[in-house]
C-alpha cells in the first residue's frame, strides 16, 4: 500500500458538474481529491480487506443474535424497551439487510482493525461506487494507469443484484432522506439507480414529508402507500420519533431492517470484544462506565476484568473515547499516556453512554491519515473508499480519495 | 485475471429533491391557475389555447362544488388559520345545510385547470386554497404553488378529488397533523445553525 501523485485529469471538473456531483468541492476544499490515488497488491485487497471484512460481517450477525436476547444488551445498547420486541420479530423473520461500510484503520501490513460499523445509514455511496470507478476507467484509457491494473469496486452490481434477491420484481421502493442535503440525496439516488436496474420502482420521499393513513400506514407526499422503505435516517432516531409507536402496526417493509439498530451503535464494538476477545481485526473495547476506575488505578466492573487486564497496558498506551450514538467524528477524543492528544469539537453526541476502545496505530501518507471504508452489501464485501485527513480524527469534511490494485 | 470491478455503474445524479430519480416522474399535465372566473376568461380569448370560455365557466361551477364538498374544516378558526394563514378563514358555507354543527374553513382562493390527455382529453379542476407559508394547494394539499395564476405542467394527481368533508365532524388540532412524524429526534444535540447530516 502506497500513495503515489497522479495527474489529475484535465476536465474532472466539469465532469463532476455534468454528472450532477455537485459536492466535489465543500466550503473551498476539495473533497474528491485525484492528485494522488491509494495503491493496493490484490494480496493486500483479498486477504487483508475483502475477507476479513466479509467475516467481520458475519461476527456482527452472531452478535445480533445473542443481544436479540438479552435484556441487558439492549439496555446497554439503548434501545427503548418499547421497540426490543419489533427489533428481535425483524431478526427472527430473517429481514435481509441491504448495505453496509466497515472503517477500518490499515497501513499495508498486519491485519486491519474495525474502528466502527456504519451498518445503516452510510453515506459517500456514489463517490466510492460511481465516482472513483470512472476515475478508474478514464486514468486507465488515458495509460495513467497500466493495463493490468484494477480497483476493488463491484458495489454497484453488488447493490443491483442484492435488490433482485431481497425484493420481488417491479416491488415498489420508497427511498427517503433530507431533501435539502445534497450528499445524502446522492446517496439515495446511488441506491434508487440500482434499485430501478433490478427491475424495481424506485421513488424518492422527503423524510419530513412521510404521512400516516387513516389506517396507520405510512404515506409518501402524493400519499401513496409506502409498502418498502429505505430510510437514510438512523433507526436510534427513528425509534424516538413521533411516528415511532406506528413502526411496527404500519406493516412497512423497511431497509435497513429495524436489526440493524444493534449494529449501527458503537456498543457493538464491546460487543464484538466480549464474544471474539483477541480477533486480529478487533480492538480491545469496553463501556466507559465499566473501566472508568480501573483507568484511573481503581478496578473495573468484575464482568470485564479479565478482559481488561489483558488489554491494560494497550489501553495505557492509547486509546479512544466515544459516544454509542455519533456520526462524523463527533464525540471522539484521542488520548495517549493519559493525555488527550485530539479530539473533535463537535459534541453533541456526548450526553451518551461512552465506549472505550484501544487506539489503533493510524498510517500516515504523506501528512494524511486514511480510513479504509470497506462496503458491505448483503452479506459480502465488495469494495473500498478511502477517506483522508491531516487530522487523525476523520470527520465530515475528510477528503475522499480514489484507490487502485496494481500488483 | 478475474476483474474486482463493475462491469458497468450508474453515473449521472439528476439532482437534489427534484424528485427526478429516474423514470419516478409522473407524466405530466398542462395546467394553468386562475384567482377568478373573469381571468380564466380573459385568457381563453387568447389563440391555440386547450380551453374556452365555456371550460373556465364548467370548471369553475365544478371547482366551486368541490371546494365546499372537500375542503378541509376546522374545529376553530384558530386552528383554520394555523393552517392556512391568518385574514384566510371564514365560516363553512354549507354549515346550515349540512347541519353537521359549526365549522371554520379556508376561503377559496381560485382555481386550477389541467388538460387530461389521460383521462380521454377532458380537463377537470381542482379549487385552490391557502396554506399557512404562503403558497397555495389544491383541497388535499399535497402539492404547493407559489401563485394562483400562471401556467405551468403538474402530476395528474393534483386533479385528484380530495375525500368529501361535508357533513364529516371538524378537525381537531390532535386530526391536523398526521404528516412530519420522521426526522424530528436527533440523538444529537441541536447543533446551533445549519442542519445536521442524517448519514455518516
Amino acid at each position: 500500500m502506497d500513495k503515489p501523485a497522479l495527474p489529475e485529469r484535465p476536465n474532472w471538473r466539469d465532469e463532476a458538474d455534468r454528472l450532477g456531483f455537485t459536492f466535489a468541492d465543500m466550503n473551498g476544499a476539495p473533497y474528491w481529491d485525484e492528485t494522488s490515488a491509494y495503491r493496493f497488491t490484490l494480496r493486500e485487497i483479498e486477504e487483508d480487506i475483502e475477507n476479513p471484512s466479509t467475516e467481520l460481517h458475519a461476527m456482527c450477525r452472531e452478535a445480533v443474535a445473542n443481544v436479540i436476547s438479552s435484556e441487558e444488551w439492549m439496555e446497554r445498547l439503548a434501545i427503548p424497551s418499547e421497540h426490543r420486541d419489533f427489533i428481535a420479530t425483524s431478526w427472527k423473520r430473517n429481514d435481509p439487510e441491504l448495505y453496509g461500510r466497515l472503517d477500518l484503520a490499515y497501513d499495508g501490513s498486519g491485519p486491519a482493525k474495525l474502528l466502527e460499523y456504519n451498518a445503516d445509514t452510510p453515506t459517500s455511496l456514489y463517490e466510492s461506487a460511481s465516482y472513483q470507478w470512472l476515475w478508474f476507467e478514464e486514468q486507465q484509457k488515458r495509460s495513467v494507469l497500466s493495463a493490468d491494473a484494477d480497483q476493488f469496486n463491484g458495489i454497484h452490481e453488488a447493490l443491483v443484484a442484492r435488490f433482485s434477491t431481497i425484493c420481488e420484481p417491479g416491488e415498489d421502493v420508497h427511498f427517503a432522506a433530507d431533501a435539502s442535503n445534497p450528499e445524502e440525496y446522492a446517496t439515495v439516488e446511488t441506491l434508487a439507480w440500482a434499485a430501478r436496474e433490478a427491475g424495481l420502482g424506485a421513488h424518492f420521499c422527503d423524510l419530513a414529508q412521510i404521512g400516516l393513513t387513516e389506517e396507520g400506514q405510512f404515506a409518501d407526499e402524493q400519499s401513496r402507500v409506502i409498502g418498502t422503505l429505505f430510510k437514510l435516517y438512523p433507526w436510534e432516531d427513528m425509534l424516538r420519533d413521533e411516528f415511532a409507536t406506528h413502526l411496527g402496526p404500519s406493516g412497512t417493509r423497511f431497509i435497513e431492517p429495524p436489526w440493524k439498530a444493534l449494529l449501527s451503535n458503537k456498543g457493538l464494538l464491546p460487543l464484538l470484544w466480549d464474544m471474539f476477545p483477541g480477533h486480529p481485526n478487533l480492538l480491545p473495547a469496553f463501556f466507559l462506565e465499566d473501566v472508568r476506575d480501573a483507568l484511573a488505578g481503581g478496578s473495573p466492573s468484575p464482568s470485564i476484568a479479565a478482559a481488561f487486564a489483558a488489554a491494560r497496558d494497550q489501553l495505557a498506551a492509547g486509546h479512544v473515547t466515544k459516544p454509542i450514538f455519533s456520526r462524523e467524528g463527533a464525540g471522539v477524543t484521542i488520548y495517549e499516556r493519559g493525555h488527550a492528544t485530539a479530539f473533535t469539537r463537535d459534541d453533541s453526541y456526548s450526553h451518551h453512554p461512552m465506549i472505550l476502545q484501544a487506539l489503533a496505530p493510524m498510517p500516515e501518507f504523506g501528512g494524511f491519515h486514511p480510513v479504509i471504508g470497506a462496503w458491505i452489501v448483503g452479506e459480502t464485501c465488495c469494495g473500498i473508499g478511502l477517506r483522508e485527513d491531516r487530522a487523525r480524527i476523520t470527520h465530515n469534511m475528510s477528503r475522499f480519495k480514489p484507490h487502485f490494485i496494481e500488483g | 485475471m478475474t476483474r474486482k470491478r463493475s462491469r458497468h455503474v450508474a453515473l449521472v445524479l439528476a439532482g437534489t429533491a427534484t424528485l427526478a430519480l429516474a423514470g419516478c416522474k409522473d407524466d405530466r399535465v398542462e395546467a394553468q391557475a386562475f384567482p377568478d372566473l373573469d381571468s380564466c376568461i380573459a385568457a381563453s380569448q387568447e389563440n391555440g389555447l386547450w380551453f374556452t370560455e365555456d371550460d373556465c365557466r364548467k370548471n369553475f361551477a365544478a371547482a366551486q362544488k368541490d371546494f365546499v364538498e372537500t375542503a378541509p374544516r376546522y374545529a376553530s378558526k384558530e386552528l383554520c388559520e394555523q393552517e392556512h394563514g391568518a385574514g384566510n378563514c371564514g365560516d363553512d358555507p354549507a354549515a346550515q345545510q349540512s347541519g353537521g354543527g359549526f365549522s371554520f374553513m379556508p376561503l377559496l382562493m381560485g382555481y386550477m385547470m389541467g388538460s387530461m390527455m389521460s383521462r380521454g382529453g377532458g380537463i377537470f379542476s381542482q379549487p385552490m386554497v391557502r396554506s399557512a407559508n404562503g403558497s397555495y394547494t389544491t383541497p388535499r394539499g399535497e402539492q404547493s404553488f407559489a401563485n394562483n395564476s400562471g401556467k405551468g405542467k403538474v402530476s395528474p394527481q393534483t386533479f385528484q378529488r380530495a375525500p368529501t368533508t361535508l357533513g364529516k365532524p371538524p378537525m381537531t388540532a390532535a386530526q391536523v397533523n398526521q404528516r412530519g412524524g420522521f426526522g424530528a429526534s436527533s440523538t444529537a444535540r441541536p447543533a446551533a445553525g445549519g442542519s445536521r447530516s442524517m448519514g455518516g
